[in-house]
């Protein structure tokens, strides 16, 4: 029992940024855009709020505050980075693969350029301990107590949080309608007057704070307050578009997609803490591989009979009727 | 003095490489139906778009109630009462009928969604006018005329006042259409104004006031449809006398070339299939008309014969050749030439020049190819030869940018490839949607050579007139089925169109199987 | 009816030159490579605005006084921009180059390390080992997609990961290969090396002659070719590909497996290159890292239009201001400068459209309008614009 509390304690904080990227990319591809850079915006994200919290480590404010401004610091940095994708695929209506391809190749360098230049290494590294041993109260609830609130990072609650605004969002508000209606149909917005090109910008925008944020969150959950050019976010921007499809681009599912990821990842570095599982004596590195080989057998069962928003990754142009 | 609720005056609007009104006039009374008639391309659609903000006019302006207005965007249209029905519906097919209606004016509470009330007013409209819908339903799920009531609801939601409705009955059966033209009616009896794009004669003669002509672009005329004729009003869309029928001999059929025997194909969006055990023969030297309303299976017939789908069962015979499981290549040297419904989806590389395209069937065969290499002087001869023999116009012969060449020439292109490759069978399907008269009558006559030549030709059309004037056999496609075969010198379109909707049907064994 | 055939316009008028696509695509080449430099400048300046100009010049000139290098170095990415501008012209993203140039270097060090062969043939076939292994790699996205709809950029992206990590592993484990007190690939023996051109003061070998040679071979294909012909057909218009009999499922699996090798060759041409110091020759480090070269190559197909001889110039100027870049730390900066630039390049690559739109109408309005200009016929509806076979691929298909 207690390998399954581990594993879930584990699970929960890698799987957080999976979701919130998985739901940023959805934002956007609902409203009709393609995001590919998520996994530079996420780096973004990353990077600036990691440098927030490395000029403000040595000061008296605790580390959950630290943790929530750090958050604001990295949704901003990725909104404004989700901007260059926005005017390129909206405005200059260019191929939004070609253009999510660029931030993400950007970033790592520039990334590697200033951390070389300037802190003489690969990236950032910070010494601020975001870790929850436990959260009061909480974690005395039987079971559910020890699986959500021990040993977990702010990141989890946060997260979840994050999840239920946004299915609240995209079904119940006049937003979510409309922003769905120019995924699917952007000429039947148009035609009853809604700003088709003002409404993907808000679903980039969205991807892009969401990114951001789940960059942040996988810098403080999985690599402990550090942020580094070369291995940067390690495929999480690329694996939360799998998430979301698998997910079939409604939240709820999503979420439970994230954290199956999360789950084989999570298992793949705690090998050596399940019995059975290392007596196999399988190599590391199978494990590794293994949520990004599942990506590809969850996505070989569902392509067949998946069904993206209608729209997406066409530019809209008012003048075809 | 007329009281005019809407004037259009001098509206000039131009897209790269062509004008497409040109200084027209339009004025709207209140209360009265008004026809805005027109060939394709004469620029009705755009006139229409420019009203309801979706296109800005170059020149001219518009008033409403005497008073100048300006419309930028559907908003600014739909503040003025304006509303529009458009030709392809304007519908998000994930969405209910409730959420389509009320999407943009959506009501709200802090931003969230308040669905009841709306829904309320929009019963109450349905029942005060007629048109039965059903709110919860998915738009994907729904038939084509719920479709359009809700388009027509979406209007009366807003409370528009001048109601558009672009080509509203290319999609209905006759039943439907009859429906429609008493709703128009009786909104026009309760005093919404009406504006109604068309190039079908019949329906204008039936339920307009008024009828403004345009041509090419270029405003024609103004008649009260009392005091009119149908051969006025087409003199006046075409510029020149029409004749309604087209010069035929009498056809001596000959073997059977093609052989469909309970043919069954599954539907992409639908559980039941589309095609449902079909049976019929092709002769040569006949042209057999497979007509229906658009949506009842032809599309997928087509797709299961030429092989782009694969059966659920059946037989497909050329020339006694079973090709049921045949790829689409084998099929197409076997004798299958396929003019497609679609000329840019499936017809032509746009991005091709005009010569690679006219190869496009052709590529693989030692003529054009040797050891795998292209033979380019090969391909460049045969492709004048076929622009000389099929008059295809282009800016640069050859070498011409596919893309760039007119909707009528690139058909001809592809007729000029499908009918001079060697074959037995020529599938036309649509083949003259989006053309001028001109091109129709152009296109008719090669189908009608192809057959004197000793082809069978399968005509897919939903065009009345077509199908009546070129065909030398009807069989009516309805909801999968073919529900009637009929002569079209011995029968009318009233009763054709009665088989087409579905409301008529010969029983098994008459279909299919004349002249055996 | 307007619009006549007509051979007798001057061939050689302004008009026609501007809109021959192949016009446009320099155009927004220059364009984008212009506008990648300036940002590359501006984030120089940030960065240490007393060096920046002298960096600047040694970007744009240092690559002057290394020809040799600048081919040497050119060669990877040559064959990688023909990995990935092979596939785009049947409308097919191959974001998998990294991997496939991975498992192509691994192919190659495998054979240079444990086959015992004769030295004129050993080095042939260890390319001929690189060149498989990138064939497996790109048959495997080409696969998906053929048979089972996914999406190739997510599935080349995900085997670029299981690439590296597979290839790492492999590595690590093998004592003959890797030496773990350097975490570095041993030496290969000079017999397993590609003969050096002998071109003074740099290495430059016959990997750039065969990579010219395979484009060449590539532009023919495309070219002059029934499967050339299909292979486009089916990158403008599937649909029309599939109406004309094509075998789309084959054509996807054949057209990545040749991109595959493509970038498969990339990588053996770089581990099996010589090397400047003598008894020594290019190492791999297995640290996890995704190869950079096959991203690089994006930017290279994107510059050279997927044209395999525009691949060749766009290589070679990319290389050209890597060497520059490489400099640029002689005042204190870091080589990454230039990837930045390359991934502005390909940003304003994207850009490629809209920008030859506006050049063009930006000439058309200087000179006046062309009445031989094609236009509609009246009477007739626009021609809609269909979608590219991109944007159709990326509505229709799951990712």
């Amino acid at each position: 029992m207690d390998v399954v509390y581990y594993l879930i304690q584990n699970m929960l904080p890698v799987g957080v940024p999976l979701l919130l990227v998985a739901l940023g990319g959805m934002f956007s591809e609902r409203s009709g855009v393609i995001n590919i850079a998520l996994e530079g915006i996420m780096l973004f994200g990353a990077f600036f709020g990691a440098l927030f919290v490395l000029n403000v480590q040595g000061t008296s404010m605790g580390p959950q505050t630290i943790l929530l401004i750090g958050m604001v610091v990295a949704g901003v940095s990725g909104l404004i980075y989700s901007l260059l994708l926005s005017f390129a695929s909206i405005n200059m209506k260019a191929n939004q693969v070609i253009v999510g391809t660029a931030l993400n190749m950007l970033i790592p360098a520039i990334i590697l350029l200033f951390s070389k230049m300037f802190f003489n290494s690969d990236g950032i590294t910070t010494n601020m301990r975001f870790y929850i041993r436990e959260i009061p109260v909480l974690s005395r609830i039987p079971v559910i107590g020890q699986m959500f609130f021990q040993r977990t990072y702010l990141t989890v609650i946060i997260g979840f949080i994050i999840l239920a605004i946004a299915v609240v969002l995209l079904y119940k508000t006049r937003f979510g309608l409309r922003l769905r209606a120019c995924g699917e149909h952007p000429h039947a917005a148009d035609s009853v007057g809604i700003n088709v090109y003002k409404m993907r910008y808000a679903g980039v925008s969205l991807s892009g704070i969401l990114a951001g944020i789940g960059g942040f969150f996988y810098a403080v959950g999985v690599t402990d307050g550090n942020v580094s050019g070369h291995t940067g976010v390690a495929g999480f921007g690329f694996l939360a578009l799998a998430v979301m499809i698998f997910g079939q681009w409604k939240p709820i599912r999503i979420m439970f997609a994230a954290m199956f990821f999360a789950f084989l990842r999570t298992l793949a570095y705690s090998v050596s803490l399940i019995p059975f599982l290392f007596d196999l004596g399988i190599n590391q590195t199978y494990y590794r591989i293994l949520p990004y080989l599942a990506t590809m057998v969850v996505l070989a069962l569902t392509s067949k009979n998946s069904r993206a928003p209608k729209a997406e990754g066409i530019p809209y142009d008012k003048s075809q009727r | 003095m007329e009281n005019y609720i809407v004037e259009m005056l001098n509206i000039t609007k131009e897209f790269p490489g062509i004008i497409a009104n040109d200084n027209i006039t339009l004025k709207l009374k209140k209360g009265e139906i008004h026809a805005l008639l027109g060939e394709n391309g004469a620029g009705k659609s755009t006139l229409m778009s420019v009203l309801f903000g979706l296109y800005q006019a170059e020149k001219g302006e518009i008033r409403k109630n005497g008073k100048k207005v300006t419309i930028n965007n559907p908003n600014d249209a739909n503040a003025l009462g304006i509303g529009m029905v458009h030709q392809h519906f304007k519908l998000v097919e994930v969405f209910t009928v409730l959420e389509n209606i009320i999407l943009g004016v959506e009501p709200v509470k802090n931003g969230f969604l308040e669905m009841e009330q709306s829904k309320d007013k929009i019963m109450e409209l349905s029942e005060q006018y007629g048109l039965k819908i059903s709110p919860d339903s998915l738009i994907e799920d729904i038939s084509v005329g719920m479709q359009q009531r809700v388009e027509i609801l979406k209007m009366l939601y807003r409370d528009n006042e001048i109601l558009i409705f672009d080509e509203p009955t290319a999609v209905l059966t006759p039943q439907e259409i009859k429906e429609l033209l008493q709703i128009m009616k009786d909104l026009a009896a309760e005093g919404k104004s009406i504006l109604f794009i068309t190039h079908k004669l019949n329906e204008i003669m039936e339920v307009a006031d008024r009828c403004t002509v345009l041509r090419k672009g270029k405003y024609i005329g103004t008649v009260d449809v009392e005091k009119t004729t149908k051969e006025e009003l087409s003199r006046m869309m075409v510029g020149r006398d029409v004749s309604f029928s087209v010069e035929k001999e009498e056809n001596k059929p000959g073997d059977v070339i093609l052989s469909i025997k309970n043919m069954t194909v599954a539907s992409k969006t639908h559980k039941n299939n589309a095609v449902k055990d079909v049976s019929f023969d092709v002769r040569a030297g006949e042209i057999v008309c497979l007509a229906g309303i658009d949506g009842n299976g032809q599309s997928e017939f087509v797709y299961g014969l030429t092989g782009l789908e694969k059966l659920v069962s059946g037989e497909i015979t050329l020339r006694g050749k079973d090709i049921s499981k045949a790829s689409i290549r084998e099929r197409s040297a076997s004798g299958m030439s396929h003019i497609p419904e679609d000329r840019h989806k499936h017809g032509l590389v746009l991005d091709y020049k005009l010569e690679e395209n006219l190869i496009l069937q052709r590529y693989w065969q030692p003529k054009f190819q040797k050891n795998q290499f292209i033979k380019f002087d090969e391909m460049r001869n045969y492709a004048e030869e076929l622009i000389e023999r099929f008059d295809i116009r282009s800016s640069q012969g050859p070498t011409t940018m596919t893309r760039s060449m007119s909707g009528g020439n690139q058909q001809k292109a592809i007729i000029a490839r499908e009918i001079d490759k060697e074959h037995e069978l020529l599938v036309a399907v649509q083949p003259t949607r989006g053309l001028d008269v001109g091109a129709i009558e152009y296109i008719h006559s090669q189908l009608i050579a192809s057959r004197d030549a000793g082809k069978a030709v399968l005509l897919v059309s939903l065009e009345l007139d077509e199908v009546m004037n070129v065909s030398d056999r009807i069989l009516v496609i309805y909801e999968g089925e073919i529900v009637g075969e009929l002569d079209p010198k011995e029968t009318t379109t009233q009763e054709l169109g009665l088989y087409m909707a579905g409301a008529k049907r010969n029983t098994e064994k008459e279909t299919g199987h004349a002249g055996e | 009816m307007q619009g006549n055939n007509n051979n007798d316009k001057p061939k050689y008028n302004f008009k026609r030159i501007t809109s021959h696509p192949g016009f446009k695509s320099l155009g927004a080449a220059f364009m984008a490579v212009f506008l990648g430099l300036v940002v590359g400048f501006i984030i120089m300046l940030i960065a240490s605005p007393g060096n920046a100009v002298a960096g600047f010049r040694f970007v744009l000139l240092g690559g002057m006084r290394r020809l040799g290098d600048v081919l040497y170095f050119a060669t990877p990415i040559l064959m990688t921009g023909l990995a990935v501008g092979f596939a785009f012209k049947m409308g097919l993203f191959n974001i998998g180059a990294s991997g496939q140039y991975t498992m192509g270097m691994f192919f190659a060090l495998y054979v240079a390390f444990m086959w015992d062969l004769p030295g004129s043939t050993h080095w042939i076939v260890a390319i001929l080992a690189g060149f498989l292994g990138g064939m497996i790699w790109g048959f495997i996205p080409g696969i998906f997609k053929a048979l089972l709809n996914v999406n190739e950029v997510i599935t080349s992206i995900m085997f670029n990961y299981i690439g590296m990590y597979l290839v790492d592993m492999w590595i690590q484990n093998n004592g003959v290969m890797y030496n773990s007190s350097m975490t570095r690939t041993r030496y290969i023996d000079s017999g397993v090396q590609i003969p050096a051109l002998g071109i003074a003061g740099s290495n430059v070998n016959f990997g750039i002659v065969f990579g010219i040679l395979i484009a060449i071979i590539l532009y023919i294909v495309l070219e002059k070719t029934t499967f050339g012909y299909e292979l486009k057909a089916t990158g403008h218009n599937k649909h029309a590909a599939e109406y004309a009999g094509m075998q789309g499922k084959r054509n996807i699996i054949l057209t990545m497996v040749i991109a595959g090798g493509m970038a498969g060759l990339g990588g053996a041409f770089a581990i099996l290159a010589p090397s400047a110091i003598a008894g020594s020759s290019m190492t791999y480090e297995p640290i996890n890292i995704i190869a950079t070269n096959g991203f690089t190559g994006i930017a290279v197909a994107l510059l050279g239009s997927a044209h395999p001889i525009g691949t060749i110039l766009s290589a070679t100027f990319i290389s050209y201001i890597q060497r520059g870049g490489t400099l640029t730390s002689l005042v204190g900066f870091k080589p990454e400068i230039i990837d930045i630039v390359v991934a502005v390049i390909i940003y304003f690559s994207a850009f490629a459209m809209i920008m030859n739109t506006a050049i063009a109408r930006f000439i058309k309005a200087r000179l006046g309008k062309d009445e031989n200009e094609p236009l509609l016929e009246l009477g007739e509806e626009p021609v809609e614009e269909v979608e590219s076979q991109m944007e159709q691929d990326t509505e229709k298909e799951a990712e």
